[in-house]
């Protein structure tokens, strides 16, 4: 394959660059990046831009794979990727959802004033690391037998209402209600099964964490007030996913697929692509497993965020005028769904696998709830722990560019080991300190490998977004504590 | 240079590491101590060592791969095991693997799962080897 150089692509805007198919003998569509000039050039230094041609070539991939300006390489398919294939000529890729499957975010608001709390964020940081368990192999006070777990795996976000874990307008502000329909745990491993008992309600490691954040910045007030921000105010961000429940499942889906892709004449440039066609009893057992996945995380999410109510609670009752917190929204970054989209003038179904991307509805779109509706779908995107985090919304630019889709985060530009090399985790520890940000962390170790310069900056990823009219900003939020595993 | 060992390879997001070793059971001995190096895992010092014992299925040699180091992974994630002294059997359709396990006292870092991207066993000369992407 040539190189890929700026001069590879078309120029559609200055935030919005193609590929065409003609670049690669077995492409089927263009690859579509939205980003500025600068990030797209960062794209090319490792290999997310290739992985995006690699997935051009699935079956069934209709329009274009996008990439968002936080990519970067990942396994198979680049993470800030989103790809749709046709139902029925199409194929589903575990790949192209992640490992953490439905690994994502949720917002809490609140009306406590960060000026009011400041005194108690010692303590709340502390109370809340107490309360939500975090950190490798780090297990649930919730043990659920199996069959409890594929209860709960099949009515995702009702079960934690039934279980008096949620509120309804909690259900109401989660990305499908907190429901993908079709989940059959019969299609799970015992193994699976068996690592998701123990599992609910834990953050785990990685770049998983609970921040409490100041809203530093309001930049669309009626939007904001829809969802319940306000300036100076602090509001709290839920970041993980399925655990290793959905990375057994995963794990159990590409093992499998890779036994069973060459009977259906597929050829790919990259055995992390493997898949299976949609409409075939491969593609659609992972679907139903997956969809367990999803369902898991919608309710790992909301297990912690009842601890974190708790928290809240315990800490600041009497202290604070309203220690209360509401659900503002929760979305899935890691995810592949069936929806409708207009794609050459005609309005189809096709299924969206969204890895490290997230859903941007726009105004006016279906299943967003009523006070939404015409602010379009909150987007929610964390940035590093030193910096700060945004909340946008999707646009009518989003529905027709992207599938509706923008993107989840940061994007790390140095590498885990580098990171290690060149940051202390206890001088970055100390450094967060004097910025005013309490830090609790299981690991220095971990803490160096999530360091603020080991991302991109996340504010020229929103300018991205924004400057392609997939997102509009609304607030931008500043950490004042930070949880990590 | 060692003929076997293994090294970390700076990767962007996920962790990578370069194996080898004189034969296929040596670059799989190899790849266990480089995944449990990464994660950063301490054994407990005086705690009894368990037999362990389990299957893989005999596939190619990267599925073999692949599905041993998820064994292993399950095995510290869920038991909070880490194996060593590995003894491997070839059957006509499998692989088993015995070896001895030890608590574990310290995990500085989480691996989701090992993937098959471009991974590629290969011989070269006298020796066998690979690289290996996690994901984090």
């Amino acid at each position: 394959m040539a190189k890929i150089t700026i001069d590879s692509f078309t120029k559609n805007s200055e935030f919005e660059w193609e590929i065409p198919p003609d670049f690669r003998s077995d492409m089927r569509v263009p690859v579509r990046v939205f980003a500025s000039k600068e990030l797209l050039l960062d794209a090319l230094d490792d290999k997310s831009i290739v992985q995006a041609v690699n997935a051009t070539t699935l079956p069934g991939i209709v329009e274009a794979v996008m990439v968002m300006p936080d990519a970067h390489q990942g396994y198979g398919f680049p993470i800030g990727g989103v790809a749709a294939t046709d139902p029925d000529t199409g194929v589903i890729s575990p790949g192209g959802i992640g490992y953490d499957i439905n690994c994502g975010v949720r917002l809490l608001a609140s009306k406590i004033s960060a000026e009011e709390v400041k005194e108690w964020l010692p303590d709340l940081a502390t109370v809340l690391n107490q309360y939500c368990p975090s950190g490798v192999g780090v297990g649930s006070e919730l043990r659920l037998t199996k069959n409890e777990l594929a209860e709960a795996c099949v009515r995702g976000a009702r079960w934690a209402t039934a279980e008096g874990y949620a509120t309804a307008d909690d259900v109401r502000h989660t990305e499908d209600n907190g429901c993908l329909e079709g989940a059959n745990p019969d299609k799970l491993s015992e193994r699976a099964l068996d690592r998701g008992r123990t599992q609910l309600g834990t953050l785990g490691g990685g770049n998983h964490f609970i921040e409490v954040d100041i809203i530093a910045k309001v930049y669309d007030e009626k939007a904001a007030q829809a969802m319940g921000l306000r300036e100076g105010d602090i509001a709290v961000q839920i970041h993980t996913g399925s655990r290793g429940f959905g990375h057994q499942i995963c794990t159990d889906y590409v093992r499998r697929l890779q036994g069973t892709i060459s009977k259906y004449g597929i050829v790919l440039p990259d055995k992390q692509l493997v898949c299976a066609p949609i409409d075939s009893p491969d593609g659609q057992d992972y679907l139903a497993a997956m969809r367990c996945g999803a369902n898991f995380a919608f309710l790992n999410r909301q297990l912690l965020a009842n601890k974190i109510r708790q928290a809240f609670e315990d800490s600041l009752a009497g202290k604070v005028s309203d220690w209360q917190l509401k659900q503002v929204y929760d979305i899935a970054h890691n995810i592949g769904k069936f929806e409708e989209h207009v794609i050459d003038a005609e309005k189809r179904t096709v299924c969206v696998h969204r890895k490290g991307a997230t859903r941007a509805f726009g105004p006016g779109s279906a299943g967003l709830p009523e006070e939404y509706t015409s602010i379009g779908q909150p987007v929610l995107v964390p940035g590093s722990m030193g910096t700060g985090s945004w909340v946008l919304t999707g646009t009518e630019t989003s529905m027709k560019r992207s599938f509706g889709s923008s993107c989840h985060g940061a994007g790390r530009v140095m590498s885990r080991s580098q990171a290690k090399r060149e940051v202390w985790g206890e001088d970055l520890m100390k450094r967060l300190e004097n910025q005013g940000i309490e830090i609790r962390a299981g690991s220095m170790a971990g803490l160096a490998e999530e360091a603020p310069e080991a991302y991109k900056d996340v504010d020229l990823v929103v300018e991205s977004v924004v400057g392609a009219g997939i997102a509009k900003k609304v607030a931008r939020l500043r950490p004042l504590i930070v949880i990590k595993g | 240079m060692s003929p076997h060992g293994y090294h970390e390879l700076d990767h962007p997001a996920d962790l990578a590491l370069r194996v080898w070793g004189e034969d296929f059971f040596v670059l799989l001995r190899q790849s266990a101590l480089g995944m449990y190096h990464l994660m950063g895992i301490k054994a407990e010092e005086n705690y009894i060592q368990e037999r362990q014992s389990f299957l893989i299925s005999k596939e190619t040699p990267e599925t073999i791969l692949v599905d041993f180091l998820n064994e292993l992974l399950y095995l510290v994630e869920d038991l909070g095991l880490v194996l060593g002294k590995f003894s491997f059997t070839e059957e006509d359709e499998s692989i088993i693997i015995e070896a001895s396990g030890r608590k574990i006292e310290l995990i500085e870092r989480n691996i989701k799962a090992v993937t098959f991207n471009d991974l590629d066993i290969r011989e070269i000369k006298s020796r066998v080897e690979t690289i290996i992407t996690f994901d984090v």
